[in-house]
């Protein structure tokens, strides 16, 4: 299947459609969210082919959709998002991704770039040395059995319960780092083994550890409510659910796979394999994913500690206390309520590489962030600026309330690596002001700036789009990568 | 028995090939090992771990991509690379293996998942089995 420009009609500017009619089998309209010259650049890939199979799936409705940093993936495109009908529409682990939860969080301190730049070197040696990658090593926590069915309950609030962080940072997180759907007996014995000395480590890939200073305010009202400034140093954290989720979802893609025929379900594409959500495969899936999400948040308040400890390590006890801004997942399902033809539905709603973005009002906000929006955070790449965003209730209208999650890579890893002189990128980052500690050179070459997409036009796409607004720019001082 | 890496925008695509089912799945692990540390199946030398695995599947590409996923598990489980594989059974459907690896410190690379997407096992006109495998990075 080839999809040509001629295919796809301009909705409105910054929305493109592929109709339902391009392909018998779709259910739905296929939409971009996109710039022209994205769009161009996505028409590159196969993400508007794997968005086009992504609209035959049952129970899907409204539309299936990308946002502007979209790429290839393995059946459901990166960067996408896709709702079905509660209780009986598809649920698919293939629209969540293989790293369950994956998401990121913002802590902002009270320092401003200045003060803290003569140390930087030793800041990001020593986040380096408390931060684990976890690749094949473990991290500082052993979890037994017990342990483990607990932090697959309740999230982050293990950590708070165990003393890794403070009861204040659960209210600064998407679902307050904890869905009650989870259930600690749908997941494998092999999933909890692979994920016992995971928590607290962020992994390889494109995860990362990151100080950044706040260089730009856009939103002096949303950036106060957020508790940001010019000047501000912040720190940012990727990561996900480590080998547990990844073996939650391996399990469950095998196991829905077989069952498919049950039901009557054919797709184009293994990857994209489901089963309607009120079937037991279903819902034993939904619970083992919630759970794997709690263990997502919790790594990443754990790693909020081991960040924490290093910053007190270098700038002293006393320095005022890393605060949490906000967390937000980006490769989840959820159960949501949405306008769909004007109607009210409850919907699951897939977001594989998309992050949630409701506008003012919504409920699930912090006090202080609720006349403002949900805070969204988009991290560019290394050494490219990253951004805050306030969620906008247009996003209710054109995107189930979603957004996009990063720059989105451009580049594969093959290519990058043959473009990308690691120590001279090392180097050249240095000389500007950017400590990178990476356990390879290898892995610095993959995720060279030249890797990514301009996540300054990603970010001003979603803006015209009026999905979310800019509230802050973020420039990148020290990077720590597993 | 071969196998060779292409460009993937966010993944690692591979490509394996061999004179026989067998050879095929053996090539797929060596392959996935390859990534996981360079070269470290290149040597001949003693294994700090056996592990078994058996498997049942719809189709020989569901049964090789499902077999990596177990060799893949076991990998991080045992903080080991698996280089050697000993079929004790082996159909289109059908495996019960001892797998051999290397303990080692660290990985150079993490493999999320080996996924089915693209993966389509066929035999070749020239008799070699082949297909192309993407793992999630």
């Amino acid at each position: 299947m080839k999809i040509n420009k001629q295919d796809i009609i301009k909705k409105e500017d910054f929305l493109w459609e592929i109709p339902q009619t391009f392909r018998p089998q779709m259910l739905v309209p296929a939409r971009v969210i996109a710039s022209e010259t994205l769009l161009d650049a996505i028409m590159e890939d196969r993400s508007l082919v794997q968005l086009v199979n992504v609209a035959s799936l049952p129970g899907l409705i409204g539309a299936s959709l990308v946002m502007p940093d979209v790429h290839e993936g393995y059946g459901f495109p990166i960067g996408g998002v896709a709702a079905t009908l509660y209780p009986n529409g598809a649920i698919s682990p293939g629209g969540i991704g293989y790293d369950i939860n994956c998401g990121v969080r913002l802590l902002t301190s009270q320092q401003n770039a200045e003060e803290i730049k003569f140390k930087l070197e030793e800041l990001s040696k020593e986040m380096y040395a408390q931060i684990p990658s976890g690749m094949g090593k473990g991290g500082q926590i052993n979890l037994n059995p017990k342990e483990m069915d607990e932090v697959l309950t309740k999230g982050a609030e293990w950590a708070v319960d165990n003393g890794y962080a403070d009861k204040e940072d659960l209210a600064y997180m998407e679902s307050n780092g904890r869905l009650d759907n989870a259930d600690p007996a749908m997941v494998s014995e092999m999933a909890k083994k692979r994920g016992s000395d995971q928590l607290g480590t962020i992994g390889s890939g494109n995860h990362f550890v990151e100080v950044d200073y706040v260089d730009e305010i856009y939103d002096p009202i949303a950036a106060e409510a957020y508790g940001l400034s010019k000047g501000q140093v912040v720190v940012l954290i990727h990561t996900g659910s480590r080998g547990l989720g990844h073996q939650v979802a391996t399990d469950y893609i095998r196991e829905i796979m077989a069952a498919m025929p049950n039901y009557g379900i054919k797709v184009p594409d293994r990857e994209l394999a489901c089963v309607p959500f009120n079937s037991q495969e279903g819902e034993n899936y939904f619970k083992a994913m919630c759970a794997a999400a709690n263990f997502a948040w919790c790594n990443r308040e754990i790693i909020s500690w081991e960040v924490r400890k290093a910053w007190k390590n270098v700038f002293g006890a006393d320095v005022d206390p890393l605060k949490l801004m906000y967390d937000v997942a980006h490769n989840i399902a959820k159960i949501e309520t949405h306008q769909v033809d004007g109607e009210k539905l409850k919907v699951l709603v897939h977001r594989k590489g998309a992050t949630r973005a409701f506008g003012p009002g919504f409920e699930d906000l912090p006090k202080e962030y609720k006349h403002i929006g949900q805070p969204v955070i988009i991290p560019g790449s290394m050494g490219t600026s990253s951004y805050i965003l306030a969620g906008a209730n247009r996003s209710e209208k054109i995107s189930f309330g979603s957004c996009c999650h990063g720059a989105g890579r451009k580049l594969s890893r093959t290519a990058a690596k043959k473009q990308v002189n690691a120590p001279v990128l090392k180097e050249k980052l240095k000389e500007i002001g950017i400590y990178v500690q990476a356990g390879s050179f290898k892995g610095i070459a993959e995720e060279a700036p030249i890797a990514y997409k301009d996540v300054d036009e990603v970010v001003e796409t979603i803006q015209n789009s009026g999905i979310a607004k800019k509230v802050a720019k973020l420039r990148p001082m020290a990077v720590v990568k597993g | 028995m071969k196998f060779q890496y292409f460009a993937h925008t966010a993944d690692i695509r591979m490509k394996v090939e061999g004179n026989s089912f067998k050879e095929l799945m053996v090539a797929g692990v060596l392959g996935m090992a390859n990534i996981l540390k360079e070269d470290i199946c290149d040597t001949e030398d003693s294994f700090d771990i056996k592990s078994n695995i058996a498997l049942k599947a719809t189709d020989p590409t569901c049964l090789l991509i499902d077999f990596l996923s177990e060799v893949l598990s076991h990998s991080y489980l045992e903080k080991s690379i698996y280089c050697k594989v000993i079929f004790i059974k082996l159909t289109a459907t059908d495996v019960i293996a001892d797998i051999y690896g290397k303990k080692t410190i660290g990985f150079d690379e993490e493999i999320k998942a080996v996924t089915y997407h693209e993966a389509e096992v066929v035999k070749t006109r020239g008799n070699t089995w082949e297909t192309f495998i993407i793992f999630d990075i």
